[in-house]
């Protein structure tokens, strides 16, 4: 006896394309077509629908990064390109997020070096580029215009915009081609409407990615899940106000209490356990991009999600 | 005097003469939109005379695509004018002027053309655009006025010298479109898609000098269709053109195309912030205080035309607070006058209540109450810190400004610490109060064909929808129907939604076709059938903020309430919270409504029931807090003993000494059709 793995739902989660190859305008080495899906996480049976992918997070100013980075990448966290470098031929990662971190010291107004950043990571890496901006409303708009002129034509995906301040993001998207990242504090109901926000803005279901917040596994995660679980039951059933791909970083997790107060020696392990299994189950809730900040994470994932893939369809019962 | 109507036809021919005369090639370099007007109407990339003619057909000998095409020959033949105008512009300063666009730090776009009388006119209206954030673009003699004065011109300005003649203005509606074609989509050749953007979406206004030739009027003119208005200075009239004043032409057209300015700071010498909504301010912390009951004081605030509010305008008449004796009380009267396109003249006691808010929102500003029986605080800390009367006003017109955009234009506050005037000023204020009363009172479910949904609780209550209805408040007690509607307006997209109610499908319960079609969308399929004046049947969900829970009581063939703040226990054998926990989450429970207080008071109180004569018990402080209004409503429905007969807990905690208090007292309910 069969089961019916879409459960009577019509809807499908659009597409969201990340980067740019040289042929489609950009620079990058590959670009990556995320959505798609038509029931839950690893019970697709399409075989071209890929798994979750990995994105390593980093930064260009690493004065407030976790020592935990530090401690395991050494110097190379004060090289940002190295670092971005490294990401993708080292450490394996799908996408590089990157923060602009410099850009939350206190009257920051160095707009122009925001450009060469983006522009040396651009050029050490060939992975497609998750690229948060600034975090203070007073330079928003000219951080983000310098952030989307910069990468005009790699499509990146930027972050982050909020009911709040999504203006300089919106327009930084739709005057460069850039997808965004629409987050709402773990409620499906403001979730829409920031998507309904941005779509009266003039931004495209096809460059929205949201990101429905989330707190480490055991911090919280558990709302998050729930959202991330509405939203995707509600795209199945065919809302497209909700139907975007969903992006899942829960940066406490190197921060929380049993890994700040784990026994030195096993500190490393300990984040990377506990970043591994909120990102897995960040998958199994139905995002599609993971982002973690432990490059040993990122491996670990991705073998993961590769055996979960393989899986996918229940086995017949008889 | 000119007459548009005449000056455009003779305009128009003459473009069609010139527009043949096209024989260089037509093009621009630094665009991929070709002639960017003529390519977003019809597809069509004009760089010849052919095409150009064909375009202009195609339009129905539009003068946009005349002027576009006989400019860009002109350009190409005669080179670019000088410095400092700037032509053309390119699609990568498009971009970023289109990114300020799309980001608000640019709230419209303004074309100012012609040649003024004088320097100064001119230079007054621009600096007016740029203190307002408008992107002003400038043509013909105009620029060379304004340089004159020694006004700066340039992107870096806001103040764009696109041409030494009007006919350059073209460039402003090519400037529009391609902002339209990249970031609107609005693919080339899509009329329809470019007008609704030129319409809705790019805010712009046209500002015209006298000394426009024949076809510069027909250029202008021909902006109309794009939905911008154009706001004549004198000289011309006719065809729709808006005669203004150089010192309010900025204004109305702001207004006509309802850009406005949004309000980020409150320049006071206190902190505001909802964060300081919660605080009291204590006889022994206060500087003055005003109203409770110890002086004269109350707030009003009525809408006005645009002619009479002065946004910002604060006034105070009578002593301001430094000739005030500390720890006295003084009168007190808050007048706030409102103006707004969208403003509606019910909505004013809605936006009154929110003077309390605002008020309680200063650091040292305490607020209760409201009409006549308000009672403000202001603390001595925050006097200290220069805290004045003014202030207050400032506040409350900067705060109004903030949370309404949509709805407000203008906010002006006067303040009267005068006795004789405060007196004087409130019996105006008790007129308007009444009529406001008879107004809100008279407001059937009947009446109206849009209720409003409310789906703030979804948060934790996924599937609750509340209906609201002008007798029916949200359960919660916070939001009317009025409120439900002006949240609308103002938000759109957000948690209060209009409801058609449709067909009647059982008028007792109050049961409605439209209404079971939302209420089974918005639960996400949970809930198909919701039964508005109804316990029994079909009743609306529950989220967890009623204010009372109504309940069966089948043993006495009633429905007893119960409110939030009574502790104690209740003749069903269950206290309020057991009660909650057992309804809420958004569920449907036969027997059990969440309600509002104000909703006892309600004509369509549990009609599906048979109306208030089911009422069988409620706690004695509710009972109380209701008294004077529901005893009147009782005696108009003409059993003023019904109030007595409601029993509550100081006569009965249990079911069995609620039955014997019913038959004692001979409650109507017991006699009632039985509600199982």
């Amino acid at each position: 006896m069969g089961y019916d793995l879409h459960f009577g739902w019509t809807g499908t989660i659009g597409k969201v394309i990340l980067g740019a190859t040289p042929g489609e305008g950009g620079t990058r080495k590959t670009s990556y077509s995320i959505g798609g899906g038509t029931t839950l996480p690893f019970l697709e049976l399409n075989p071209l629908l890929r798994a979750p992918l990995v994105a390593l997070e980093i930064c260009d100013d690493p004065e407030y990064w976790s020592p935990i980075i530090r401690n395991y990448c050494g110097d190379l966290v004060d090289d940002v390109d190295a670092w971005a470098k490294t990401a993708e031929t080292v450490y394996g990662a799908d996408l590089v997020r990157l923060y602009l971190t410099s850009t939350r010291q206190r009257n920051f107004s160095d707009i122009a070096s925001v450009g060469k950043t983006i522009e040396a990571v651009l050029s050490a890496t060939g992975l497609p580029l998750i690229l948060e901006g600034s975090n203070e409303p007073r330079i928003d708009s000219e951080v983000f215009q310098r952030c989307g002129e910069t990468a005009q034509g790699e499509r990146l995906l930027l972050g982050t915009a909020e009911a709040g301040r999504y203006r300089s993001i919106a327009a930084a998207a739709l005057a460069y081609n850039h997808s965004l990242i629409a987050q709402s504090p773990i409620d499906v109901n403001l979730a829409k409407q920031l998507n309904i926000l941005l779509r009266e803005i003039g931004v495209q279901r096809e460059h929205i990615v949201i990101d429905p917040y989330t707190g480490a596994l055991g911090y919280g995660f558990e709302y998050s899940y729930s959202a991330m679980e509405r939203i995707r039951f509600s795209a199945l059933k065919g809302d497209t106000d909700l139907s975007m791909p969903m992006i899942c970083s829960a940066i406490d997790s190197l921060t929380i209490k049993e890994v700040r107060e784990a026994e030195p020696s096993l500190q490393d392990e300990m984040a990377v356990q506990w970043e591994f299994y909120t990102g897995i189950s960040g998958a199994a809730a139905g995002a599609e991009i993971i982002c973690v900040r432990h490059p040993k994470t990122v491996m670990m994932l991705k073998n993961a999600f590769a055996s979960l893939m393989k899986g996918a369809g229940f086995p017949e019962v008889n | 005097m000119t007459d548009v109507e005449m000056a455009k036809k003779n305009g128009e021919t003459h473009l069609k003469t010139m527009i043949t005369t096209i024989n260089h090639p037509v093009s621009y370099d630094e665009t991929a939109y070709h002639l960017p007007v003529s390519f977003a109407l019809t597809g069509i990339a004009v760089h010849d005379q052919k095409a150009a003619l064909d375009v202009f057909e195609k339009t129905g000998n539009n003068p946009l695509v005349a002027l576009e095409c006989i400019l860009a020959e002109r350009t190409a033949a005669e080179g670019r004018k000088p410095a400092p105008y700037t032509g053309f512009i390119d699609d990568t300063i498009i971009r970023k002027l289109g990114y300020s666009l799309v980001d608000g730090s640019i709230l419209g776009l303004a074309l100012v053309v012609g040649t003024p009388s004088g320097a100064d006119s001119a230079s007054a209206i621009c600096r007016e655009l740029q203190e307002k954030y408008m992107l002003t673009f400038l043509a013909g003699d105009v620029v060379t006025s304004l340089s004159a004065a020694g006004v700066k011109v340039g992107l870096e300005y806001r103040l764009i010298p696109l041409g030494p003649s009007p006919s350059y203005g073209i460039y402003f509606v090519d400037i529009i479109a391609r902002v339209a074609m990249m970031f609107g989509g609005v693919t080339p050749g899509d009329v329809q898609r470019l007008l609704t953007y030129a319409r809705e979406r790019a805010k712009a206004i046209v500002i015209v000098y006298p000394g426009l030739t024949d076809e510069e009027i027909a250029f202008v003119d021909a902006m109309r269709v794009l939905g911008f208005p154009i706001l004549s200075l004198g000289d011309y009239h006719g065809s729709g053109w808006i005669s203004a004043s150089p010192d309010m032409v900025v204004r109305r057209g702001m207004e006509e195309k309802g850009i406005r300015v949004n309000i980020t700071a409150i320049p006071i010498p206190m902190g505001c912030s909802p964060a300081f909504e919660g605080k009291s301010i204590r006889k022994e912390e206060m500087y003055v205080e005003f109203g409770g009951g110890r002086s004269p004081a109350f707030e009003l605030l009525q809408m006005n035309s645009a002619d009479e509010v002065k946004d910002g305008q604060v006034t105070v008449i009578g002593p301001e607070i430094d000739r005030m004796k500390e720890g006295s009380a003084y009168p007190l009267a808050i007048i706030v006058k409102v103006a707004g396109k969208m403003m509606k003249k019910d909505y004013e006691p809605v936006l009154e209540r929110r003077i309390h808010n605002f008020v309680n929102y200063g650091e040292g500003s305490w607020h209760v109450a409201q009409r006549d029986i308000i009672w403000v605080r202001i603390s001595k800390e925050v006097v200290a810190k220069g805290v004045k009367i003014e202030h207050l006003g400032k506040l409350l017109s900067g705060k109004f400004r903030m949370d309404f955009p949509q709805l407000l234009d203008a906010v002006s506050v006067t303040l009267i610490t005068d006795e004789a005037k405060v007196l004087e000023a409130k019996k105006d204020a008790e007129k308007v109060y009444e009529e406001r009363d008879a107004r809100i009172k008279g407001m059937r479910d009947s009446e109206v064909s849009t209720y409003y949904s409310c789906t703030l609780c979804q948060t934790f209550a996924p599937n609750h929808v509340c209906v609201i209805t002008p007798e029916r408040p949200a359960l919660c007690g916070a939001i009317s129907w009025l409120d439900g509607k002006i949240a609308y307006e103002i938000s759109p997209s957000g948690a209060n939604q209009p409801i058609e109610k449709g067909a009647v499908i059982n008028t007792t319960n109050g049961e409605f076709d439209g209404v079971n079609k939302f209420v089974k969308k918005a639960s996400h399929g949970e809930v198909e059938r919701c039964s508005l004046y109804s316990v029994m049947e079909y009743p609306m969900t529950c989220c967890g903020c009623f204010e009372c829970i109504a309940l069966m009581l089948p043993e006495v063939n009633g429905i007893m309430i119960v409110n939030r703040e009574f502790k104690g226990i209740t003749p069903s054998g269950m206290t309020f919270s057991t009660l909650a926990g057992t309804i809420g989450g958004g569920a449907q429970t036969p027997g059990f409504a969440g309600i509002s207080k104000n909703y006892i008071l309600s004509d369509r109180f549990l009609q599906g029931e048979g109306g208030i004569e089911r009422l069988v018990w409620m706690p004695s402080p509710l009972k109380e807090e209701l008294k004077m209004r529901l005893v009147k409503k009782l005696t108009e429905q003409n059993k003023p003993d019904l109030f007595e007969k409601i029993a509550d807990e100081t006569w009965a905690t249990t079911i069995e000494e609620l039955i014997v208090y019913l038959e004692r007292v001979k409650h109507p309910a017991l006699t009632m059709k039985p509600l199982v």
